[in-house]
């Protein structure tokens, strides 16, 4: 039997393994896909400072470290449901069931759908889809793609895209609806994308952002934004255009696009089509939260840190004894920051269990300070109010669960 | 092997290194696929999208996610119904057929009179 | 919106927008109610890939409601289970 189970070969989870098996915990990294990484593999993006974050070069660099730390790394294995039994969880996987007093849950992030008339058809896929064919399979998606979505993610595989030479033609909104909502208004994506604007390749848009924070310029940008869009690297962002559906009868063929208003209310007779022979369908991210929900974890709903997220400790700790989370799943941010976080709740595991003796406090602090101060260097920031949501969660945690868990954390488990 | 839809160079991530090739078949053909390679991939860049129907509508449908959420892409392989092409790994000699449409001979029925 | 009562919003089960919306003023339900009386999120995903568009469905529709309202529920399995994988996983 393991001493730690951690689902999830992601950032978080390879990193939380490294500091677990560096106590000399006995580690089980399991991972549904083919290979461990995770989310990761498809990163590939340049910092402001000109380096190439290489996501597969960091996978495999985490990887040889779990490795060489005896940590059994499983790929190809899903697991449908957790279960506590006594003082130990259950892991049930379609390669059988392992036990373990500790899990860490660091199963990372989903993508939100946006329906779209016809986007059942082959060919149609999500922008993480698009991603991983691109730079972990080396397979092109298509010749010509519409990206339906305007948002970072959308924008940081389209650079990706743009990079493997694949052609995007354009990038539109979706219609605006009560799926959509604010995807399809321009202001509010004008307002969004601004806040990332610092991070924007062509030069206009950054001059353009800091008159554009203002509102009223804003509405007047808005209203004269160029039809043709502006370029992203070749590729036009059209800001005042809404996918309204996609067409083709055994594929995609093309997507009829209409003009919007500002507010995202169609133009009516403004119908055209544009030919592509693939979609990708932005939509965001949200904590990928289902396990820890079976498992029976309490949640709450924080916007800003995209939905759902199970309730966690800045100690990676949730309410529940020996289950931990880290990653994408408390909250939408980086690879850097899951990877810190994994350390984290790598430590904090190797406490409860009873390592480390005076040390290990001082070196979880550092750990969670650590996770601060890659969050204020951060490139890129999927929602500019991350702060604020890690401090309501913070809070709620200080309130509900803060002294009782202290306690409790002086206990051996298992 | 043909190479059309593949990424060979790569300005940031290089060439793409030498792989082996191995054959699979899908609904009856035969087709190339690299090793270590998902099923769905390699579909894609044998120019495959549709992966499957739908099992009441016979709509066409190909992946979505890709990381194994939607289950849009399954599969049946070496006769095994419901398997995820995009988290499984071509091998050789691999037989994998396309979902099918179930048979409604009521609605049939209906359908033709 | 002229298109959008046709589209698909549970794409296991081919539950359209139409559908959704109709049952769910008709009857002013919960996201449970309405995937009962449709399907939605019924079908092999597990309601994985419509769910948050239910949810938000819902909360366009009933008075009062606010996002996140809606608390998560999920049930096991939450993948599904085959008896031995196809295609092996890698030691």
């Amino acid at each position: 039997m393991s001493d730690c189970i951690i689902i999830g070969a992601g950032p978080a989870g390879l990193a939380g393994a490294i500091a677990c098996a560096r106590f000399g915990l006995h580690v089980t990294v399991l991972d549904e896909f083919i290979k461990p990484g995770g989310r990761l593999l498809g990163q590939l993006h340049q910092e402001p400072s000109g380096e190439w974050w290489n996501g597969i070069k960091e996978a495999e660099r985490l990887h040889q470290e779990a490795i060489q730390l005896s940590v059994d790394i499983r790929c190809g294995v899903s697991v449908y449901n957790l279960e506590k039994e006594d003082s130990c969880w259950n892991v049930y996987t379609n390669a059988g069931t392992f036990t373990a007093p500790f899990v860490l849950v660091a199963t990372g992030a989903a993508e939100f759908p946006i329906p779209v008339p016809g986007w059942t058809l082959p060919g149609v896929m999500s922008i993480g889809a698009a991603q991983v064919m691109t730079n972990v399979h080396r397979v092109q998606v298509g010749k010509k793609g519409i990206i339906i979505g305007a948002n970072i993610l959308a924008f940081a595989i389209l650079n990706e895209l743009q990079l493997a030479g694949i052609h995007v033609d354009r990038i539109v909104l979706p219609e605006k609806s009560a799926i959509s909502q604010k995807a399809g208004e321009p202001e509010e994506v004008l307002k969004s994308l601004l806040n990332a604007a610092h991070l924007a390749p062509s030069p206009l848009l950054r001059l353009g952002s800091r008159f554009m924070k203002n509102e009223w310029f804003r509405q007047l940008g808005l209203r004269f934004y160029p039809k043709g869009g502006m370029k992203v690297n070749g590729t036009p962002l059209q800001l005042r255009k809404a996918a309204i559906e996609i067409i083709g009868q055994h594929q995609v063929e093309g997507v009829k696009v209409v003009d919007i208003g500002v507010d995202g209310t169609i133009v009516p007779g403004s119908e055209e089509i544009y030919e592509a022979d693939f979609v990708c369908i932005a939509g965001g991210l949200y904590p990928l939260a289902e396990l820890t929900a079976v498992a029976g974890c309490p949640f709450q709903f924080v916007p800003e840190l995209g939905g759902h997220v199970p309730v966690h400790s800045e100690w990676m700790e949730t309410p529940l004894p020996g289950l931990f989370v880290a990653g994408n799943i408390t909250g939408i941010e980086s690879g850097k920051i899951a990877m810190a976080q994994g350390t984290v709740a790598g430590l904090a595991i190797a406490k409860h269990a009873g390592k480390g003796r005076n040390a290990i406090d001082h070196q979880i602090e550092h750990a969670v300070q650590h996770v601060r101060n890659v969050r204020a260097s951060a490139a890129i920031q999927f929602n500019p109010q991350i702060e604020s949501g890690r401090q309501k969660m913070k809070e709620l945690w200080e309130q509900e669960y803060g002294s009782k868990l202290n306690r409790a954390s002086e206990e051996r488990i298992g | 092997m043909k190479d059309m839809s593949r990424i060979i160079d790569h300005p940031v991530l290089g060439k793409m290194p030498d792989r082996k090739v191995l054959e699979f078949q899908f609904d009856g053909h035969t087709y190339q696929a690299y090793e270590n390679e998902t099923i769905a991939a390699a579909l894609l860049a044998n120019g495959i999208r549709k992966l499957r129907v739908h099992e009441e509508s016979g709509n066409p449908r190909g992946i979505y996610c890709n990381i194994g959420h939607c289950m849009e892409c399954r599969v049946t392989v070496n006769g095994q119904d419901n398997v995820r092409s995009c988290l499984t790994v071509v091998k050789e000699g691999m037989v994998v057929e396309s979902g099918k449409q179930l048979p409604n001979i009521i609605k049939r029925m209906v359908e033709q009179s | 919106m002229a298109n959008m009562e046709d589209v698909i919003i549970c794409r296991c089960e081919e539950v359209t927008y139409g559908d959704l919306l109709s049952t769910a003023n008709k009857h002013k339900c919960t996201a449970r109610e309405l995937k009962l009386r449709t399907r939605a999120g019924m079908g092999f995903c597990g309601g994985r890939t419509c769910r948050l568009s239910i949810d938000r469905i819902i909360e366009s529709v009933v008075p009062d409601m606010k996002q996140g309202d809606i608390p998560l529920k999920y049930q096991p399995p939450v993948r599904p289970m085959t008896f031995g994988t196809v295609g092996e996983r890698h030691e």
